[in-house]
């Protein structure tokens, strides 16, 4: 086992552990963005950041394993500073802000993030909602690729991928036909782990709502209703 | 990088199967363009899921911009813009008629950007189909049709006896074979403090070290010769004009580590690199240097040359080997290191290729030897530096550490032509910082560079001249980050865009507001191009604030 110490407190954490499992073994707060504990870290959002005694930078806490004898602190001003400035960029490349429920908006909130001061191109609206269940909404993808790694770890499907680089990085179903045309089974994991609802599942009730208000089976009406723009 | 997608490829590897990248840049050479098809094909050949091919697809410039049957790519790195200010891109995209990244409807010609071509001797450069033209008049050559192959200059050694430039002859490895074992030779490159060249300076040896003690029953070596830096042309002459000494250090390498297979990765903007590598390969095969039970040693080595398909992150090491592997160029979070998962998950040693060409002297003639090689420095060995073409006498050189900037630039490089005076260099890449001219006198080490917020980097030496803006430098420098940036980390993947538009045009520049975001860059982004691109901007707010613009 590894001693470690979390804003003083001591945790002992298995041997291979990362700062994230000591901090959440400690119950202190660590914002995550990127990271679902079903999936292998990935350390793509940097949101995660704490420092640690002797390190002259922040750590991702995510992917930095514990060493023996390490003191973590979660509310390093430094860190938080970073954290907060990644989500406050992230929100700069939405079009619009994310639903309050989603896990982007509470840890904008949680971190007190305000109007960004960084402000510049957003991402086009485009809209797949070709599958029956899962709707893709792209200029709400901020590339964590949490949805990629469900489907590759969790599911086996490999139906999603990661596209195109730098600020034009998102996420599409196979050769960007759809999930229906792409090896995806239907399970949801996609839209389960997904932090800004970028991808969402239209469930039952969505396709009996729909049904009932438009008198047809067709459950992505719905959403397209509300969207409104451009769509594939 | 995914374990999945690795384990596919491993086991496709290892019936011979080629990558999808490769399968998608034959099919780009063979009709201009990625299909579905095409992207089928290479799902089904590399064993990879058709997703993930779409993935690797929309990543390398060479896999998404258009081609026309005559492509013509110009050249925007560093080098060139401090030629022409960018002059000679807006007289190409005017005379032809295109936009960047635009073809003709015609399908008869198309215009690219292309950073760096390694030509910054000769610059303003472009590659017009196979034909790498550069300097005076390039402009009209390109409009009339009639570009021709530019000539390259030769390099030049400042050591009594050259390391770098002397000709490869497989004499460490003989001496390796012979007289030294494994662990004897990791000492050696141990003691002789090997500093990485690619721009990190970290010691080779430790790196080794790492590697063999790593569990595994498969070792690999990679050479990374994917010298993106724009200014940089010296692995390139490393590639070209001594493959086997680039080729001797790999193997090498692997002996000390014990790995049976090498690779190196060349970059495509560099066309005649993989060809001269392996016609090196070939040589070596047929003199009995690679191959199986090496002078009778029982030592089995073998290498493979890899070209990128454009794309300046994969000059970072774990981006390397997801190219290497002919996945998506983005980098991964370390730990693991590739000492401990590399190429198909097997632990693998990535040196830059100069850092490799080292190796062999090491091996022939010792540490003491190789820490003689810089009289004047703590530093061992020499150092490989390149100058734009600013200057008088702009080439490669072998030079020993020590030398004042001032030294290099005035008496080795003949300082600027057309009476033009040196206002700042940018040293070591786009990932160093900018030394004004009254620092002129910081000698070219690592700490003495870093003290400054500059690096050794690779080790080119590029200058802006009096006439240059360095408000247009900071757009320059921004703009490529962000069109580079792989898209994998956060702050890089926005904050690169958000920097770029802030030194966009004339904007006024709110000093707090973009120091602020330097920070989160610095500080918050995974790998060294979100980190160290900042490192530019405080020079220029250091040295030359009054030309930002800023509030």
């Amino acid at each position: 086992m590894t001693q470690v110490t979390v804003d003083g407190s001591p945790v002992e954490v298995a041997p291979g552990a990362t700062i994230l499992d000591a901090t959440r073994a400690a119950n202190a707060w660590v914002p995550t963005l990127c990271f679902d504990e079903r999936q292998a870290p990935f350390g793509a959002c940097r949101v995660c950041m704490v420092a640690v005694g002797g390190s002259p930078k922040p750590l991702a806490a995510c992917t930095t394993p514990c060493r023996e004898g390490m003191a973590i602190d979660t509310h390093d001003p430094t860190s938080r500073r970073v954290a907060t400035g990644v989500v406050e960029l992230v929100l700069s490349e939405l079009p619009v802000a994310p639903a309050p429920h989603t896990e982007l908006a509470q840890i904008a909130a949680r971190l007190k993030v305000g109007a960004p001061r960084w402000t510049g191109a957003s991402h086009d609206g485009a809209h797949d909602l070709r599958h029956p269940y899962l709707a893709f909404q792209h200029e709400l993808c901020i590339s964590c690729g949490r949805c990629v790694r469900a489907c590759d770890e969790v599911q086996g499907a490999f139906a999603l991928t990661a596209t195109g680089r730098g600020f034009d990085a998102n996420i599409t179903a196979g050769m960007d036909a759809g999930f229906g045309e792409s090896t995806c089974v239907s399970c949801g994991a996609c839209a389960d782990t997904c932090p800004t609802d970028a991808i969402v599942e239209l469930t039952l009730l969505d396709g009996a709502a729909a049904r009932r208000a438009t008198g047809n089976g067709d459950p992505g009406r719905r959403l397209r209703r509300g969207l409104g723009s451009t769509e594939k | 990088m995914s374990q999945n997608l690795v384990e596919l490829i491993r086991r496709h590897h290892a019936v011979q199967a080629p990558t999808a990248l490769e399968v998608l840049k034959a099919a780009v050479a063979a009709h201009g363009k990625v299909t579905d098809d095409d992207r089928r094909h290479a799902a089904e050949l590399s064993g990879l899921p058709e997703a993930a091919v779409y993935g690797v697809s929309t990543f390398y410039d060479d896999l998404i911009l258009p081609r026309g049957r005559r492509h013509v790519r110009v050249c925007t790195g560093t080098a060139c813009f401090a030629a022409t200010g960018g002059d000679h891109v807006d007289a190409i995209r005017e005379g032809l008629g295109l936009n960047l990244g635009e073809c003709t409807e015609d399908g008869a010609v198309s215009l690219a950007e292309t950073v760096c071509l390694g030509f910054c001797h000769s610059s303003p450069s472009v590659r017009d189909g196979d034909t790498i033209d550069a300097g005076p008049g390039l402009t009209a050559r390109v409009l009339n049709g009639v570009t021709r192959p530019a000539p390259e200059p030769g390099w030049e050694s400042l050591l009594p006896e050259p390391v770098l430039l002397r000709r490869g002859d497989w004499s460490g490895l003989r001496r390796a074979l012979t007289e030294l074992d494994p662990e004897s030779l990791l000492a050696l490159v141990e003691a002789s403090e090997v500093r990485g060249r690619g721009g990190a300076g970290f010691p080779a040896g430790t790196k080794w070290r790492f590697t063999r003690a790593a569990q595994g029953e498969q070792k690999f070596i990679v050479a990374n010769g994917d010298e993106g830096d724009p200014g940089s042309y010296i692995d390139k002459y490393l590639m070209e004009r001594n493959p086997a000494l680039v080729l001797e250090g790999v193997a090498l390498a692997g002996f000390a580590v014990g790995a049976d297979h090498g690779f190196v990765l060349t970059r495509s903007e560099y066309p005649l690199s993989k060809p001269a590598l392996e016609a090196a390969l070939r040589t070596a095969h047929a003199d009995g240097w690679l191959g199986r039970d090496i002078l009778g040693s029982g030592f089995e080595f073998d290498i493979t040359i890899v070209e990128g398909a454009g794309s300046y992150v994969v000059g970072e090491e774990t981006a390397l080997l997801a190219c290497l592997q002919g996945l998506r160029g983005t980098v991964s979070a370390r730990p693991p290191f590739p000492a401990q998962r590399g190429v198909f998950g097997c632990p693998t040693v990535v040196n830059n290729s100069e850092t490799l060409a080292n190796i062999p002297f090491v091996a022939a003639r010792g540490s003491e030897a190789y820490h003689a090689l810089s009289p004047d420095s703590t530093i061992a060995g020499s150092k490989l530096v390149c100058f734009n073409e600013r200057f008088v006498a702009p080439t490669v050189y072998e030079v020993p550490f020590g030398m004042t900037v001032r030294e290099l630039c005035e008496d080795v490089a003949g300082g600027l032509r057309d009476g033009r005076s040196i206002k700042a260099l940018q040293i070591g890449g786009p990932l160093g910082g900018i030394l004004p001219a009254s620092r002129l006198d910081t000698r070219f080490e690592f700490d003495a560079l870093a003290a400054e917020g500059c690096m050794v980097g690779h080790g080119s030496i590029l200058a802006f001249d009096d006439q240059t803006s360095m408000r247009d430098v900071a757009h320059h420098l921004l703009h490529f980050a962000a069109q580079e940036s792989c898209g994998k980390c956060f702050p890089c993947r926005i904050g690169l865009r958000r920097a770029e538009e802030m030194l966009r045009g004339d904007a006024v520049v709110n000093r707090e507001r973009f120091e602020a975001l330097l920070e989160t860059l610095e500080l918050g982004s995974l790998c060294a191009h979100g980190s160290g691109t900042p490192a530019p901007m405080r020079s220029l707010l250091a040295h030359f604030p009054e030309e930002l613009g800023l509030s």
